[in-house]
């Protein structure tokens, strides 16, 4: 078994709709991996078949393991988040704490009573009575004590304050992620997750349009503030896209050297949202 | 790592409302009756008769052939015992109409869904929960309700000085509650078509599970009973009215379950029956073959609702 996650010829349809057409991507142990994509793009739907939340066709595998035949079996080794604020509103964190530990053998009580420990929630408060940043840190504290081979969040901060959002990334980065251990993130909020970021997915329209590693995209993209002399002759390089702060135009470039982009102006790392942006009208051109 | 047990207690953890706390209020509220009794005769006995009524009362008491406060006794609790098998159908009721919703209502399945728990065994544990420790809860609450009742009467009696130990707890018998436990689990029998029903619209259902629990069957029933209206000019015809009140029925009140359900053979006198004899009877009346058809329609449904539940997860 040499991918944490395969996924070969996927399709999802629902009725008419493809939501999923042809995905191929294979995840490797030690990444942690953006999925990126707008609104309906087919991520949750991914995700899901990932999960083995729904069916999906095609040959899908996680850890060697078909996700919607062996759901309940798949749950030992990977865990997720699926959404803000999921933990039941009726249930006690003590309650909650133990429940997973009966249930899940790769539950660490004592560990996320050390999470625990270093914030404001307590054993006998209800899901009920904690704010919406704090059922996410208790969720976090559950999914860091299991000693899961792959984590997937799917929109884990969403609604949360930037305090929580960055508390909640340090935790997980600091706390949780070695080289044994995989994540696969989708969010809007794409800034605050690149740095932490070791490969990015876009997928639009149900389809893979970029999968590659950070280091190959600030090889073959460029971001040049071009200055008004340069302006022609940066036109005829090709953008994808551009444009204009304080009087200088932005341009991005897809080039396979660094060279002849240098002598256009000052060269920068895109920034993961741009690119986003970049790609996503260039199919649409 | 005790799965099962787990689920099983996290139904308790969200329900122990609706399971502990209903009977219990329950058995309050005889208590409280039997002080507005005692209490509202007691005044009317000091203003009429000066107080005589109760102590003759109670030497009455005293000096009454035993067999027949013992028959007093059993009435009142297998009455009382009767009314929990009502309350706890109605609980059940609800508690699985919910069971496959709430949770998807509220997207709380996606942590459920998270642990490595199968669908299989959290429908087992909500079933498991409706036929067997519901019931037990039910039955530890109707005895401490019981119990404190009778608590409460020993102190009216001693306060007219009556022997409560020779009156009243000599003559309790113990087969009262055991023919109430009994009682549940031939209740969870009849009732088992109902349950798996339930479950199924419950894991079905989009927006209203009681809707689709309730309304399907009214409609399926319905046309039913148009068809062979008018193709049949048979207006008697009620067919699936009559087997689901048949099961409702047995299931809410399973201590008459034994007895026939055609009006020209019913043979039923309570005062006839003893706590034993009560108790055989419910044996005899699983001796009815669609009881076992109702389990057969129950299986289905509840593998239904454990293969649907594979495929929702929210709502």
């Amino acid at each position: 078994m040499s991918h944490i996650l395969s996924a070969q010829n996927v399709n999802k349809k629902f009725g008419n709709f493809q939501a999923l057409k042809n995905v191929n991507i294979n995840i490797d142990k030690g990444k942690i991996v953006g999925l990126i994509g707008p609104n309906g793009a087919g991520k949750t739907t991914l995700l899901k078949s990932v999960l083995g939340l729904d069916s999906c066709d095609g040959e899908l595998k996680v850890l060697g393991i078909d996700p919607f035949k062996k759901r309940a079996d798949l749950m030992k080794e990977i865990c997720f988040i699926a959404d803000v604020a999921v933990l039941p509103k009726w249930i006690k964190v003590s309650q909650v704490l133990k429940f997973t530990e009966q249930t899940h053998p790769n539950f660490s009580l004592e560990q996320a009573k050390q999470f625990l420990s270093r914030t404001k929630i307590k054993m006998d408060h209800k899901v009920k009575e904690l704010s919406k940043g704090m059922t996410a840190q208790l969720h976090l504290a559950i999914v860091m004590s299991i000693n899961a081979k792959l984590l997937v969040l799917d929109e884990p901060t969403l609604g949360l304050d930037i305090l929580f959002r960055k508390q909640f990334y340090d935790n997980l980065l600091n706390d949780y992620f070695d080289n044994e251990r995989t994540i696969i993130i989708t969010t809007h909020q794409v800034e605050e997750i690149e740095h932490i970021l070791t490969d990015v997915v876009f997928i639009r329209e149900g389809e893979i349009v970029l999968d590659a590693n950070m280091d190959e995209l600030t090889s073959s993209y460029f971001e040049v503030m071009v200055s008004q002399e340069n302006y022609e002759e940066a036109l005829s390089h090709k953008p994808l896209t551009m444009r204009k702060v304080f009087g200088k135009h932005i341009m991005l470039f897809n080039s396979t050297s660094r060279d002849v982009i240098e002598t256009l102006g000052e060269v920068q790392r895109p920034s993961v949202s741009d690119l986003f942006v970049a790609l996503m009208q260039e199919e649409q051109a | 790592m005790n799965t099962f047990k787990a689920l099983l207690e996290r139904e308790y953890w969200e329900h122990r409302g609706a399971f502990l706390k209903t009977p219990l209020i329950i058995g309050i509220v005889f208590i409280v009756v039997l002080l507005l009794g005692y209490i509202t005769t007691e005044r009317f006995d000091q203003v009429l008769t000066n107080g005589q009524t109760i102590e003759i009362g109670g030497q009455t008491l005293e000096t009454t052939d035993p067999k027949f406060i013992k028959l007093g006794l059993d009435a009142f609790m297998l009455t009382t015992a009767s009314l929990y098998h009502i309350v706890l159908f109605i609980v059940l009721f609800f508690f699985l109409l919910g069971s496959l919703y709430d949770d998807r209502k509220d997207g709380s399945i996606l942590f459920w869904k998270s642990l490595p728990v199968s669908d299989f065994q959290t429908v087992l544990s909500k079933l498991l929960t409706a036929i067997f420790f519901a019931p037990l809860i039910f039955t530890a609450c109707l005895i401490i309700s019981h119990l404190a009742f009778f608590i409460v009467l020993s102190l009216l009696l001693l306060l007219n000085g009556v022997n409560p130990f020779t009156v009243l707890w000599a003559n309790i018998d113990l087969i009262n509650w055991g023919a109430f436990f009994i009682g549940c689990l031939v209740q969870a029998l009849w009732a088992l078509p109902v349950y798996g029903w339930l479950l199924l619209a419950s894991s079905y259902s989009k927006r209203r599970p009681f809707l689709l629990a309730v309304f399907v069957p009214m409609m399926v029933g319905l046309i039913w009973y148009w068809y062979n209206a008018i193709f049949n000019y048979n207006l008697m015809k009620i067919g699936i009215f009559k087997t689901i009140g048949y099961f409702m029925a047995k299931s809410i009140q399973p201590f008459t379950s034994g007895l026939s359900f055609d009006a020209e053979s019913f043979d039923f006198d309570a005062t006839q029956q003893t706590n034993v004899e009560l108790i055989k009877s419910m044996f005899n009346g699983l001796s009815d073959p669609i009881v076992y058809y109702g389990i057969i329609f129950a299986v289905i449904a509840i593998a239904l609702a454990i293969y649907v539940r594979r495929y929702r997860n929210t709502t």
